[in-house]
């Protein structure tokens, strides 16, 4: 009758776990980089920065995941994952470089 | 113990009370509960209801550190509708009692 | 995606709940028996059957067996490819002893990590661990199993899957979708408030399992949602190990500065010196926190950088009265019993952060709250379960039409995961009870009984549900359950005839922790019993209505 919807198909299906699990992953990774760097360097403890990060890495992480179902575009889930894991995940790497 | 353990019982009756008010508020389990017979106010069942359930908090925060009643009050409330769920789907004449006035 | 939200989140739940489905109801059933773990390990190791002990005098009990430990070969073999060479056989360096005990233990969990020679990672440590009988430092003998805090709860949340750690994974990536199912849940739940206490038993199955799956879901929805966030807060240092990683050079810096501020060395001195008596400073400890109006027992001990001039030792008191786990740790020089430390009192976040581990991690004295936690997990079991359930009976007609061998398949493995989990649960007690105390590795044999007794119930699930596929129950279920029923029965009975603590003995004795599991056991039986009894009236009928006298008579009349 009418043919599967584009983002029901196989490749696009796949895609878009993907970048729910993997993209996500590193997404909050650079989230939870970032936020352990910036919070220890603005002066908490560092095993407190290391669980508050930790804490909304996770929530981020769900968030993150049913966003890149709800989105109309998969290849701008991708986009903004990557891109922002990369600007979170350097951004901490500065903070490193600064400290240490 | 056995005064928590008092406590922590009221909290558990209150807290089936106040849940099964505020049931009893909705249109479907009225009448499953009390048939045709005319309907209570549900202004009044939900007032009594989130009075019972404030009740009950009030109770666990009396037995235990607050950290852990909060806990308690919550899972109470998990059992205490899954008992009013049940109750209203096999035995619910045993809910007649709960609401004599209008 | 989808024409709306709401239908993209029914596809979420429906797909990733299915298939996360079966690794979730293992995480929850034996989550729920891990609320009472030490309890089901004094049922399965009768000499441990002795009341709770405070923690033992280090001095007296526990130095001469820390001074006795090494690493089994078991544990020894984790270093494999790890070390330049061959794995050594002996381990004199040690960096941590700790022992560990809470209101709910008989035994004192003692373990100890040791420096690892010529490891390729400056850092590595072996671990060894034991149980000791605090009444007189006798450590419990290799291959006895504790059943429940060495099998049922490491199951729970590794699968005992453990190479790379893939059963974590596997487990923590079912938990973040546990907390997408609940989610997309709510969203697909149009009438969340008004279905609240519905459930209408008297409606065909789709119905009765949809409703049971929305209460089971929704009046426990803090429950479901709270535990699968704080297992994964346990783990998130696994999960992301950031500071292992790429914030490495940060974490080494935090912990130099710590080492300044707080007065506990990191590094060893690398000069020998001996250890003063650990038992005065847990006198002092013990003193310091009554002083401070929060008198209690020893939660935790630990000594860091054994024998040499550099060792602390750290006192922590039980969170007995509280849900978060262990603190007010007090440091004292090892050497000389000297104070180096009282822990100030914790941060905001660390005081959130251990509420939410404490939360899951349960070691408060609270019986209501440990069944109540019992019931959330059921719970969350009959959730997943009747969502199975719910899956097959919208599919298996229009399945059987075109034959499609989905609906087969997703019944089978469902009977496995719920009543297989139970017939291999009662296997394994009715093993550890039946098999010799005195067969060496006796917990490998115990372990071998439940993933078979768990592969068969797998095996007959698949055999016997070939009326699925053609749109009809399978027998599997009633067939299951009475075989699980007869396992707990089998269980409690083996209990009586090998030990003699038989209920009568236990509930007169008021021995809770034996006596709660056989009445468990029996319950757990009964229930299934009832279960079976319905499904075979059900199927009675559905046989009935379909017998060629009964269509006739439907024509006709």
């Amino acid at each position: 009758m009418n043919a599967t919807p584009h983002s029901l198909r196989p490749l696009s299906l796949l895609s878009r776990i993907a970048a729910a699990v993997l993209g996500g992953y590193a997404f909050c990774w650079g989230f939870i980089a970032l936020g352990l760097a910036g919070f220890y360097a603005a002066g908490m403890p560092f095993h407190d920065a290391e669980h508050l990060s930790g804490m909304l890495g996770v929530l981020l992480f769900l968030v993150a995941f049913c966003w890149v179902f709800a989105t109309q575009r998969v290849g701008r889930a991708w986009a903004v994952l990557l891109g922002g894991a990369a600007l979170m995940a350097g951004g901490a790497t500065l903070v490193q470089r600064a400290m240490v | 113990m056995a005064e928590p353990l008092l406590l922590l019982g009221a909290a558990a009756i209150a807290a089936l009370a106040g849940l099964a008010w505020l049931a009893l508020a909705m249109e479907v389990h009225w009448a499953q509960v009390h048939g045709l017979r005319a309907r209570a106010t549900p202004a009044r069942l939900r007032t009594a209801g989130a009075a019972a359930l404030a009740l009950s908090f009030a109770l666990c925060l009396g037995a235990d550190h607050v950290s852990m009643a909060v806990l308690v009050w919550l899972m109470l409330l998990a059992g205490s509708a899954l008992a009013i769920a049940m109750m209203l789907s096999t035995r619910p004449q045993w809910l007649r009692w709960l609401w004599l006035a209008r | 995606m989808f024409q709306s939200f709401r239908l993209c989140m029914a596809w979420l739940h429906t797909w990733f709940g299915l298939m996360l489905g079966f690794v979730l109801m293992v995480v929850f059933f034996f989550g729920a028996l891990s609320v009472f773990d030490r309890e089901i390990d004094r049922w399965a190791l009768p000499e441990s059957r002795f009341q709770p002990q405070p923690m033992p005098s280090f001095d007296r009990v526990l130095r001469p067996a820390f001074e006795r430990m090494q690493p089994s070969k078991d544990d020894i073999a984790l270093l494999d490819g790890r070390v330049h060479g061959p794995l050594p056989e002996r381990f004199d360096t040690v960096r941590h002893w700790g022992a560990y005990t809470t209101h709910r233990d008989p035994v004192v969990a003692v373990f100890a990590g040791y420096e690892v020679p010529k490891a390729k990672d400056p850092e590595e440590t072996v671990w060894a661990s034991h149980a000791l009988d605090p009444r007189d430092g006798r450590v419990l003998p290799e291959g006895r199993l504790r059943i429940s805090s060495q099998f049922f709860y490491p199951l729970h949340y590794s699968l005992t899957l453990n190479w790379k750690d893939l059963g974590t994974w596997i487990v923590g990536f079912s938990a973040l979708m546990m907390l997408a199912a609940l989610v997309s849940g709510v969203v697909m739940h149009r009438k969340i408030f008004r279905e609240f206490f519905t459930f209408r038993r008297d409606k065909s199955v789709q119905r009765s399992a949809l409703d049971l799956h929305n209460l089971t879901g929704v009046v426990a929805l803090p429950f479901h949602f709270f535990f699968a966030f704080t297992g994964l807060v346990i783990f998130a240092g696994l999960y992301f190990p950031v500071a292992h990683t790429q914030l490495r050079s940060l974490h080494e810096l935090s912990e130099k500065i710590e080492a300044r501020e707080t007065g506990l060395p990191h590094e060893r001195a690398g000069v020998a010196a001996p250890l003063a008596s650990v038992d005065a400073m847990v006198a002092e400890a013990q003193r310091r926190w009554a002083a401070r109006g929060m008198a209690g027992e020893v939660g935790y001990l630990g000594v860091q950088h054994v024998g040499d001039a550099n060792a602390y030792v750290s006192v922590y008191r039980a969170g007995t009265d509280r849900v978060a786990l262990t603190g007010e740790g007090i440091h004292f020089k090892a050497s000389t019993g000297e104070l180096l430390r009282e822990d100030p009192p914790r941060t905001a976040v660390d005081s959130v952060n251990e509420f939410l581990t404490g939360l899951h991690l349960q070691h408060f004295r609270h019986w209501l709250l440990r069944w109540l936690y019992v019931l959330g997990g059921l719970l969350g079991c009959v959730c997943i379960a009747t969502g199975f359930i719910f899956f097959v009976e919208k599919r298996k007609q229009q399945h059987a039409k075109v034959g499609s061998p989905g609906s087969r398949v997703v019944d089978a493995l469902a009977v496995a995961t719920v009543t297989g989990m139970l017939i291999a649960t009662t296997a394994m007690l009715v093993a550890n009870r039946l098999l010799s105390e005195a067969l060496p590795d006796k917990g490998d044999w115990e372990k071998t009984v439940f993933w078979s007794a768990w592969a068969l119930a797998l095996l007959h699930a698949f055999a016997r549900n070939g009326a699925v596929a053609l749109g009809r129950r399978s027998p599997a279920w009633r067939e299951q359950c009475l075989l699980a029923a007869a396992g707990a029965v089998a269980a409690v009975v083996a209990n009586a005839v090998t030990t003699g603590d038989h209920l009568g003995r236990t509930l007169a004795d008021g021995y809770w922790p034996v006596a709660g599991v056989d009445l468990s056991l029996l319950a757990m039986a009964a229930i299934a019993l009832l279960a079976a009894r319905r499904l075979g009236r059900v199927g009675q009928r559905t046989a009935a209505r379909g017998t060629p006298a009964a269509i006739a008579g439907a024509s006709n009349g």
